[in-house]
């Protein structure tokens, strides 16, 4: 008995802390509803739990095993809507080849910009500091 | 026969489908037997042939979605862990970010029009390069669809994988910094997993990145559906 519990007792805590975040999501979809009407809550659940942390109320290791496993799992929470694909088969058949031309060409255009950029901004940045530091 | 245990049945079908890719893409790392391909595609034939409509598939399935709103408040814990890199590379990161999303929904718009696709995919397809939860949260307010945005973000993260290797297997990148950041703007989580197999630090950049851009183009979904 107590070896069953040992070894439920991870699985257990992972649950109370999915149980949790589950809590504060529903909790920035209230506050979202009444008092945020231009963030939505998938950005003000980020924002009330880092709020919550910054304020030292919610401590990061009771949250980190179950918001680990909600982000490894992901894949399973988006399955029925992937399915959902069935309810517009009029609308991709046909366009199938075209949708992947647009999706490729333009992944590889936010590749480009997104790694130049942030190449571009790197250095400038060590370049402005190299000359705060000359100056100083 | 009543419609719960026929819901219950479709929603108990999918937790197994998903439990044995995950042991069989375990042992044989493919991408076809990843499980949000191979899964989707058992189902979605099952479902054909015995003629079952969406609807009595996603009656108690719907639950495996909500999930994805408290999916997003969990990244609060990587942000919270790596707070300290974003702090050090907060001017690189949200210039990448705001340059990246803004060529995504630019670039997106311009190929589609040019494809002649209509504009509800259009729409769909702006959002598809950031995270799936924020992607069903962006998608209604540029007037697209969250189940095809949904689907348009897998086959993007797909897409990224290969295309980002190739990318970085010539492109004059050295940073780490930027290498993340190609593969969390551009590919989400699947970018980021590939990311990860590569190196830890671009891993950690490339979810950073993945999670920043979600927000910010929840934030801008609005004015940018009235702007393009």
């Amino acid at each position: 008995m107590r070896a069953l519990t040992a070894r439920l007792r991870p699985w257990l805590r992972v649950l109370v802390q999915i149980g949790l975040i589950v809590l504060i999501w529903l909790a920035a979809v209230e506050i979202s509803a009444r008092f945020l009407p231009g963030i939505p809550p998938t950005v003000s659940g980020i924002a009330i739990a880092l709020a919550l942390m910054a304020l030292g109320l919610l401590r990061r290791e009771w949250v980190e095993d179950g918001a680990a496993w909600l982000l490894r799992e992901m894949l399973l929470f988006f399955i029925p809507v992937v399915i959902a694909v069935l309810q517009y088969r009029s609308l991709l058949a046909g366009r199938f080849l075209a949708i992947l031309c647009v999706i490729v060409a333009s992944t590889a255009c936010v590749m480009l910009a997104t790694a130049f950029t942030v190449d571009l901004a790197w250095k400038l940045e060590k370049r402005w500091r190299a000359r705060r530091e000359t100056q100083a | 026969m009543s419609h719960l245990p026929e819901g219950l049945f479709w929603l108990a079908l999918t937790l197994v489908l998903y439990v044995a890719s995950r042991r069989l893409h375990g042992r044989f790392p493919h991408t076809l037997l990843s499980p949000i391909i191979a899964v989707p595609a058992v189902l979605i034939t099952i479902l054909l042939l015995a003629r079952v409509p969406y609807a009595a598939y996603n009656a108690q399935s719907h639950w495996l979605s909500a999930m994805l709103g408290p999916a997003t408040v969990a990244f609060a814990v990587p942000i919270h862990q790596y707070r300290q890199v974003i702090r050090r590379h907060c001017f690189p990161l949200i210039a990448g970010v705001i340059v990246g999303m803004t060529v995504s929904v630019v670039s997106t718009v311009w190929f589609s029009r040019l494809f002649g696709l209509p504009e509800m995919l259009e729409r769909s397809l702006s959002v598809r390069s950031i995270s799936t939860p924020f992607a069903i949260a962006a998608a209604p307010q540029v007037g697209g669809q969250a189940e095809l945005a949904a689907i348009f973000v897998v086959i993007t993260g797909l897409a990224g994988m290969v295309l980002g290797e190739w990318l970085l297997s010539w492109l004059p990148v050295r940073t780490s910094l930027a290498r993340g950041a190609l593969f969390g703007a551009g590919a989400h989580a699947v970018g980021t997993a590939t990311a990860h197999r590569r190196d830890v630090e671009e891993g950690v950049i490339s979810s950073l990145t993945m999670i920043i851009a979600g927000i910010l183009m929840v934030l801008l979904a609005p004015w940018l559906a009235a702007w393009v």
